[in-house]
């Protein structure tokens, strides 16, 4: 086992979203199936 | 590639769609908030994340080999492959992360084909 000198940060694992974000649990379950949506790059310039 | 990959019923390498968000993920060296961030900041955010999960998965079996897609593009943005030295221990980390939330976002958590990640292309 490895030792933990530092203190333990603490794990991203079982943080739920917050409960506003469970309202659009619809659009979670959206970027579940494909891809994050509104994350594609907008260049500027271009349309 | 945009395809539809067969998922096979069991393997020993699991897909966890997804997973890893960059800080800068809307645009390079730059926050959400539109402020830059020192690389270092970015390299220690992934770091905290890949131990998270080894962390994790160690728990479920021995793992052979972890991946995690750092990249920008649309294609696979923040995939993380997880190699475990058994079926039965990746069908095990399945069965126990399916459901679960990290930082706020749905595991997606499914078996992958891939086994050699040396020749993990498109076929």
């Amino acid at each position: 086992s490895r030792s933990r000198s530092k203190s333990k940060r603490i794990s991203g694992f079982d943080m739920a979203p917050p409960a506003s974000a469970m309202l659009a649990a619809g659009a979670a379950a959206a970027a579940a199936a494909g891809q994050i949506p509104g994350t594609s790059p907008t260049l500027p310039g271009v349309f | 590639c945009s395809r539809l990959h067969t998922k096979p019923s069991i393997s020993p390498t699991l897909l966890l769609s997804n997973m890893y968000q960059r800080p800068d993920m809307i645009t390079p060296g730059v926050d959400a908030q539109g402020n830059p961030i020192d690389p270092r900041k970015i390299q220690e955010h992934f770091e905290e994340f890949y131990e998270d999960l080894f962390e994790e998965l160690s728990k479920y079996g021995e793992i052979e080999s972890l991946n995690i897609c750092d990249n920008l593009a649309d294609h696979m943005v923040g995939n993380v492959y997880v190699q475990f030295r058994e079926e039965e221990h990746a069908a095990n980390a399945l069965r126990n992360l399916s459901g679960r939330y990290y930082s706020g976002r749905p595991i997606i958590v499914d078996f992958s084909p891939v086994t050699d990640f040396r020749e993990a292309t498109c076929r």
